[in-house]
């Protein structure tokens, strides 16, 4: 039996490739941004007592990053990279992954800003129309599904050979969508507005909540590290779970429920 | 196989395409004008408003961090400093009905104000101290802008190793903010040669480089197209936004 549902609606298979593209350049432009100061500090201003990351580069081609302290070689990886022009220096990140490749403070802001604008906007959008085509609800992690959080895992684990009933998402797939689209994202598009000066102006209990414009910046930075996690677990589990299938309804909206797959919350 | 090659090519070739392809696009000069128009955006739900926050004294930095263009050393600038700045004159001119040449003893006359607010550098870092001097908005309104003035031009003492000179520009609104202040005195002591003698712009709801030093003349402008890049400032004829509250 053939059990084929439209699944993806317009606005959300838009949303999910724009903000794919948005979510790219973003990383690559934060990580050119972090090159101008490559340290995170726990703190309001900067405090090399509350360092909690920093990347640096103490001698001529000997790249370091130190951690909560601990102090790692990284060279060619970390502190001495790929400048983005042909040879190596003294860079946090290499050349290969930040926009521009070579070090450009100004236009690494302007495509930060610019996809910002983009990602949030695209956000938005899917957010909206999910809530009122009740996408959203069949998405959100409810509490009664949290007692089929370990089931699944264990289905998963093979530890199970049956996972617990769930409807259009099992619980650790709304444990992640809920998680993404409704806690990571809004709080790093939040962080990224904390460390503006005119934002702290009009809103100042926004970086004060999250410690501070410094604290902000390492909040912002671990937003970005959760997200990049989740686009690879997303991706693997995409690969491994009917590649064609999950691809054509990204794009076409319409997919073939598996044998567990139900419809609803 | 086949699963985990898609995985590992797909998220390789995701991280290694978007550099290139972005470095492309950034130097094309019609996608490059093309992502400024999110500077407008900004300006326009952003803006000037609210006051930024100000500190206890516990707040102070140790050590108020450096990072601009290097001291002057003209010989203009230093005989000025050898002299304390008793030649020095802060000049006010431009589209104002009333110029004047303000000496320093005339601005530590005039009503002080005094914050402990943070510097936000565009670079990600961030320092805490107490400037103390004059609201730019009690010398501008003093000046008596002409009905065409919008902006505020800082010219300044330094320059980088091309020769360029370093100058700011505020709107007339950011220039009357409250806490936009001519600073005469960092952290208790009149402000030293290496952060901006006599005169220091601070304007703390925008990132540093706003905050001009070495301030030579204040001249009021209708628009700034024909002062050096014609950009506004000398960061922004580098390609740094104008509005730089963000």
């Amino acid at each position: 039996m053939d059990r084929t549902v439209y699944r993806y609606n317009l606005v959300t298979r838009l949303a999910h490739w724009v903000w794919l593209i948005a979510f790219l350049v973003l990383v690559s432009s934060g990580l050119q941004i972090f090159n101008a100061a490559p340290y995170l500090d726990a703190s309001d201003k900067s405090s090399p007592a509350h360092r909690v990351l920093s990347i640096d580069s103490p001698s001529q081609g000997v790249g370091t990053t130190t951690v909560f302290g601990r102090t790692f070689t990284t060279t060619g990886w970390l502190g001495w990279t790929d400048d983005g022009m042909g040879s190596q220096g003294a860079r946090a990140f290499p050349g290969w992954i930040t926009i521009p490749s070579y070090q450009d403070l100004a236009d690494g802001r302007r495509w930060h800003f610019f996809f910002a604008w983009v990602a949030s906007v695209c956000w938005l959008a899917w957010l909206v129309s999910s809530a009122l085509k009740g996408n959203l609800a069949e998405m959100i992690l409810r509490p009664s599904d949290i007692p089929k959080l370990w089931p699944m895992q264990a289905y998963y684990l093979k530890l199970r050979k049956e996972p617990p009933p769930y409807g259009t998402y099992n619980p650790l797939q709304k444990a992640a969508y809920t998680s993404i689209g409704l806690v990571i994202t809004p709080l790093v598009v939040l962080t990224g507005l904390a460390l503006s000066p005119g934002i702290d102006a009009i809103a100042a209990p926004l970086t004060w909540v999250f410690g501070g414009r410094q604290f902000a910046r390492l909040w912002h930075f671990a937003g970005m590290l959760l997200l990049i996690g989740f686009f690879v677990v997303h991706t693997f589990q995409v690969a491994t779970h009917g590649l064609i299938n999950q691809m054509r309804s990204m794009v076409t909206g319409w997919y073939r429920l598996g044998e567990h797959d139900g419809v609803g919350p | 196989m086949n699963r985990k090659l898609f995985l590992a090519s797909s998220i390789s070739s995701a991280l290694a395409a978007c550099s290139p392809i972005g470095t492309a696009l950034n130097n094309n000069a019609g996608f490059h004008h093309f992502l400024g128009s999110a500077q407008g955006l900004s300006e326009a739900v952003i803006g000037t408003h609210g006051l930024a926050r100000e500190y206890p004294e516990s707040a102070i930095s140790s050590v108020y961090r450096i990072d601009s263009l290097p001291t002057p050393t003209s010989t203009r600038y230093m005989d000025l400093l050898a002299g304390d700045f008793r030649g020095y004159r802060l000049i006010v001119d431009g589209a104002v009905d009333r110029k004047s040449a303000y000496t320093l003893a005339q601005l530590r006359a005039m009503p002080q104000q005094t914050q402990i607010t943070r510097h936000d550098c565009v670079e990600g870092w961030s320092v805490i101290g107490k400037w103390s001097g004059v609201r730019l908005g009690d010398i501008v309104a003093a000046a008596q802008p002409r009905a065409d003035a919008r902006y505020v031009v800082f010219h300044c003492f330094d320059r980088d190793d091309q020769g360029t000179q370093y100058y700011e520009s505020l709107d007339m609104h950011q220039a009357m903010h409250p806490q936009t202040l001519l600073g005469l005195r960092l952290n208790g002591a009149d402000v030293d040669a290496d952060h901006g003698a006599p005169v220091r712009l601070r304007v703390p709801t925008q990132l540093g480089y706003k905050s001009a030093k070495w301030i030579s003349r204040i001249e009021v402008v209708g628009n700034f197209a024909n002062i050096e890049g014609g950009h506004g400032g000398y960061w922004e004829d580098q390609g740094y936004e104008w509005y730089a509250g963000i």
